[in-house]
């Protein structure tokens, strides 16, 4: 009996220890990823003065949004000076149709090369996933020929074609994958119903796609939102989108370093994706773990 | 309602041919098995029926109809899948209405229609609720209800009872049977169990390796199977074969199954003139466990074809209403259904009757029936 005491006791102080360990190694961690994020918010909370006086990670003393609404209102980009605002709307205007259009095509892809299978579906399949492979870069020049031949070079709508073409890849492959695991049979049946190719799409394949409709466009969203190389080839000036606005305002060399506008013009860009996480993470973990109860 | 003809279908997906010349026709009304292992072909030949495949060569018709070339949809037909198919969106309503829907049904007339068909099926309860909610005998009922709704020529079912537990599947086979002797609907019905197989059908179709092995009554097939195939295949416990040796004694045809001892001879009483040519040749003598019995006593054997022969008993299967009891003769595991109270216990010797009303021959080397 004393034995086994002495044992017990033994374990539980080795396990307080280790867990102490294990929490000392995460908390290390959270604070090596928090850290830059507080400084930026902080930062951008902070006045000029401040900052020239302050050190960096010191919290500010006087909290100020001066800096956030200049940067929405009155950054210049190059020479003009107007504000990010106008380049969010531009980023705004090329996600999400590039968004909603890339995953309904990424939808009708999967749909068909797994339920509608027809000769040749393995290698349409096997040229599309390649895409995926396919780095920026080795596109660019083709493309602007492209967009110049069609007339949408340095435009909103040439942008958005060019990352629906980008991210069909992608959302083929989000559906294929979700599609292949639906049985057949549900089409087959409607079919016998009397129900087409796009009766049967509309009415049974996509509403359950809901969990992978949220994978996709949260995907889909982060990539084009977050694009900078696009962005910055094909769409110059007035149309470009809110990531190459902020290179612009921070690489901008005259006058006073203004960090505080850097700051939260950067906390701007970075904002709507984060804002999708949140709103959308629920559905994306939900829709990952729904279906694997057996039902 | 309608009558169903096969003729000549054949299919190849490339150079492989899952079907071989299958020729069937039945009247309307019947009840349609095709039964054989997996791989068959069986669920394929559905497909082709249903339209959900194209056959490669070969005529299907329903009633005077040409169908090859016809869309699923306007056949006619309706059909239950092995996974029930329901479309997880929708509720049970829903799902019964669909096909209605998508034909341009009117509200009035659907509600009407799936109100008699959840009545029929008992399923009034369940119309708002969602597939995910139902347990897998509730699904089955719906899957069927959706197919009931079209009032459709033929019903195809494929292996519908699969999924459900052993309890509720023979539960629902008797629904089955019920529903088709009430409407007297045209069915095809597809498993690989063989007691659904008899159990259901006016007629069994049992398909090996993409050839029709045998097309007959569920008795005919079971008494007078064409092939060793067919003799194995259908009946539980499947039927014993033997070595055996057709021979002519004071001219009376019998077999003689040669064992180390004495051979068991067994004389025939029925001889068709086909067994004449087999006299001095090597057969394969057929005889189902029911056909082994214990020796009957005096008036039990009365005006039949019992043969009575001896032999050691190697183990006992107790059933409840009969004792199965495998013997060895000449090397293979034979299989006796004796009457409890007459069972043996194992490694003693005892008399068997063999009622030679019941047995088959068939040829060594093509398996046919002789």
């Amino acid at each position: 009996m004393a034995d086994l005491q002495t044992y017990s006791h033994d374990a539980g102080w080795k396990n307080t220890i280790l867990r102490g360990l294990l929490y000392l190694v995460l908390i290390l961690f959270a604070a090596y990823y928090l850290f830059p994020l507080i400084v930026m918010v902080a930062t951008s909370l902070k006045s000029l003065d401040e900052i020239r006086e302050g050190s960096l990670i010191s919290l500010p003393r006087v909290v100020t949004f001066d800096a956030w609404n200049y940067a929405w209102n009155e950054a210049c980009i190059g020479v003009e000076c107007t504000g990010i605002k106008i380049y969010f709307w531009n980023s705004v205007k090329m996600a999400v149709p590039a968004v909603l259009i890339s995953t309904f095509l990424g939808a009708i892809n999967g749909y068909a090369l797994t339920k509608w299978r027809f000769k040749g579906a393995n290698i349409v399949f096997a040229l599309l996933l390649f895409g995926c492979f396919i780095p920026f870069q080795v596109v660019l020049l083709p493309m602007s020929q492209v967009l110049g031949k069609i007339g949408l070079a340095s435009s909103t709508p040439g942008l958005v074609l060019v990352h629906v073409v980008y991210g069909l890849c992608f959302t083929t492959l989000f559906f294929r994958n979700y599609y292949v695991s639906i049985p057949d049979e549900l089409v087959k049946a409607a079919t016998i119903d009397g129900a087409g190719f796009f009766t049967i799409f509309w009415r049974i394949i996509l509403p359950i796609s809901t969990p992978i409709i949220v994978v996709s466009v949260i995907w889909q969203f982060t990539q084009i939102w977050n694009d900078f190389l696009f962005g910055a080839s094909f769409a110059s000036g007035a149309n470009a989108p809110m990531t190459v606005a902020l290179n612009n305002i921070v690489n901008t060399t005259t006058g006073v370093k203004q960090y505080n506008v850097d700051m939260a013009a950067a906390l701007l860009t970075g904002l709507p994706t984060l804002l999708v996480y949140v709103l959308a993470g629920k559905y994306f973990v939900r829709g990952l773990t729904a279906g694997s109860v057996k039902g | 309602m309608a009558s169903l003809t096969l003729d000549k279908v054949r299919k190849a997906f490339g150079p492989v041919e899952v079907l071989k010349e299958i020729n069937l026709a039945i009247e309307d009304g019947e009840f349609l098995v095709l039964v054989g292992p997996s791989g068959c072909g069986k669920s394929t030949l559905l497909n082709l029926i249903a339209g959900l495949e194209s056959s490669t060569d070969g005529e299907i018709r329903i009633g005077d109809r040409i169908i090859n070339d016809v869309h699923p949809k306007d056949r006619n037909i309706a059909m239950v899948f092995q996974s029930y198919a329901l479309y997880p969106n929708m509720t049970v309503r829903k799902n019964i209405t669909f096909g209605l829907e998508i034909r341009g049904v009117s509200n009035e007339e659907r509600d009407k229609a799936v109100a008699d068909v959840a009545k029929l099926l008992q399923i009034e309860p369940l119309l708002d609720r969602k597939p995910s909610q139902l347990s897998g005998g509730q699904r089955q009922r719906v899957a069927m209800g959706r197919a009931l709704v079209r009032d459709p020529d033929i019903f195809l079912f494929d292996e519908p009872l699969s999924n459900l537990d052993a309890k509720l599947r023979v539960d629902m086979r008797t629904e089955i049977k019920k529903l088709h002797q009430r409407l007297g609907s045209t069915i095809v019905y597809v498993t690989h169990d063989q007691i659904e197989a008899m159990t259901l059908a006016s007629r069994i179709a049992v398909m090996k390796d993409g050839i029709l092995q045998q097309f007959d009554t569920p008795q005919n097939i079971y008494e007078r199977p064409n092939n060793m195939f067919v003799a194995g295949f259908i009946g539980s416990p499947s039927m014993n074969f033997m070595d055996a040796t057709l021979i002519e004694e004071n001219g009376q045809l019998a077999v003689t199954i040669a064992r180390p001892g004495s051979p068991i001879t067994l004389p025939l009483f029925e001889t068709p003139e086909s067994y004449k040519g087999y006299v001095g040749k090597e057969v394969v003598f057929g005889i189902r466990p029911e056909g082994l019995t214990h020796k009957r006593t005096g008036s039990e054997a009365a005006g039949s074809q019992y043969v009575n022969f001896d032999s050691k008993v190697e183990v006992i299967e107790p059933t409840g209403a009969d004792t199965m009891t495998v013997i060895e003769i000449a090397g293979k595991e034979i299989v006796a259904r004796v009457r409890p109270d007459r069972a043996p216990t194992p490694g003693e010797s005892m008399t068997f009757s063999a009622d030679m009303s019941q047995i088959s021959l068939f040829d060594p080397d093509t398996e046919l029936r002789i």
